[in-house]
């Protein structure tokens, strides 16, 4: 067993991990999170996104171990106490998840998305959501999501500021 | 997932010392895209990781002496982002963003696709075409070999038990030189390649010189198609010539059937791609298609 200590949703953690666990196994089983889902299990469908020091990856692809010292958000985390994220408001107003289980990963896949480029072509966010993989309600209301979050989290950075400015 | 210990290098020595200890019974551990899903497949089994993503300077991406040298850690989507390759090497972009997805390119590493060796690698084909070569530690120093005899076989490369690759080198003499790469796969996303080529070529006093074509899924292990190289060498560029040299890489190499294509439907895409190739790799030597 190994002792690692690294960050979940902005909580510092110290865990004791086996070799083998996954952070996927780790998020699931230790630290009760289990909004990333366990689907293939070998990076195919992206069910397990995560995001670890600000990208994207499959949990299941990466060891517990090799996520000691780093920040991790899983869908736990986005939410405030007040509102959603901007993203899961805008998968529930879009009507972009059925079954949901590729939910988690999505949102989290377009977060990293939105956070590194707030205004995506329709190119560019089939190219973020290309490794997550949605089997019931069809990627068009996923995309049409990502670019109505998209529009509020840049008049949210705008307004304010614009806001101020006018006093 | 089997049970093994993971041991986490922090510098080069350490990694190779870890490696020599528990040779045979270790495997590198690096993004862990295909190692791990090996591991979970009972394809391998490793007693012990050594964990390099801990050490910093294998994951380099400068310019030295010898040219622009990628550190087998880099990720694809560092590459991706790397301002040096986009400069230098464009066509090692493109083929970065046909890897995988997002979430692979995030996680999986140059060096890593390389020693999977995979017939089908995408980090493969644009190297060939820029005379590349790897850089290698071994117990008792340093080797370099160039990565077209860096394959050996399906899976198998020249690393032996206990070295471990360090950076591809794309030496000062490819920098910059017109490069195309080209990807056919049944999907855009998260397939692999059925045919994927790159081609390189410069033109001097009208005619092409140092053409390149490298190609993957086409054989045991990716190959450059030297027999249509040759016949563009010295001679004005020309859609026909592009036209030949597709056919002759076609009956140069020897694609397979699998469930994913025919070889015949393989040789057609050959034939196709690497025409398109060297009009593209033309086009941005600045010369007309």
């Amino acid at each position: 067993m190994s002792e690692i200590t690294l960050v979940v949703n902005g909580e510092q953690r110290a865990l004791s991990v086996a070799a083998e666990t996954t952070l996927l196994e780790l998020l699931r089983a230790q630290c009760n999170l289990t909004g990333a889902k366990l689907g293939c299990d070998v990076g195919d469908c992206g069910a397990c996104t995560v995001i670890v020091d600000g990208e994207a990856v499959n949990a299941c692809l990466m060891l517990a171990v090799q996520a000691d010292g780093r920040n991790v958000v899983t869908i736990e985390g986005l939410a405030g106490r007040a509102r959603l994220h901007p993203l899961q408001e805008a998968f529930e107003a879009c009507g972009s998840l059925q079954c949901g289980f590729c939910g988690p990963g999505m949102i989290l896949s377009a977060k990293a998305l939105l956070d590194a480029a707030p205004d995506p072509s329709a190119a560019e966010i089939r190219d973020a959501l290309a490794g997550n993989l949605c089997r019931c309600t069809g990627y068009t209301k996923l995309i049409e999501a990502v670019q109505a979050a998209g529009e509020t989290i840049r008049a949210a950075a705008t307004g304010p500021r614009r806001a101020a400015g006018q006093e | 997932m089997r049970a093994f210990e993971v041991f986490r290098a922090q510098n080069r020595s350490q990694a190779l010392a870890l490696l020599g200890e528990h040779a045979p019974h270790a495997a590198v551990l690096a993004g862990g895209t295909d190692l791990l899903v090996e591991v979970k497949h009972g394809m391998r089994a490793p007693r012990v990781l050594v964990d390099i993503t801990p050490v910093g300077e294998l994951g380099v991406i400068e310019l030295t002496a010898q040219g622009l040298s990628i550190g087998a850690l880099a990720t694809h989507s560092a590459i991706m982002r790397s301002a040096l390759v986009r400069e230098h090497c464009p066509a090692l972009v493109e083929a970065a963003h046909t890897i995988g997805a997002v979430q692979t390119r995030n996680l999986g590493t140059l060096g890593g696709n390389l020693v999977t060796a995979v017939p089908s690698l995408d980090s493969g084909p644009a190297p060939l075409a820029l005379d590349a070569f790897a850089s290698i530690a071994a117990p008792d120093g340093m080797r370099e070999v160039a990565i077209a005899d860096f394959f050996l076989a399906p899976r198998r490369t020249v690393l032996r038990t206990g070295e471990l690759l360090c950076a591809l080198v794309i030496p000062s003499a490819s920098l910059g030189k017109p490069t195309a790469f080209l990807k056919f796969g049944l999907r855009k996303g998260q397939a692999l390649a059925l045919v994927n080529v790159a081609a390189s070529l410069r033109i001097a006093h009208g005619v092409m010189c140092e053409a390149r074509i490298g190609l993957g899924a086409v054989a045991p292990t990716l190959i450059r198609a030297l027999d249509a190289e040759r016949i563009l060498d010295a001679q004005p560029p020309s859609e026909a010539l592009f036209a030949e040299a597709g056919r002759i890489a076609a009956d140069e190499a020897r694609p397979i059937t699998d469930f994913r294509a025919s070889a015949a439907y393989r040789r057609e895409l050959i034939r196709v791609l690497t025409q398109r190739a060297l009009a593209l790799a033309l086009a941005r030597a600045g010369g007309k298609r």
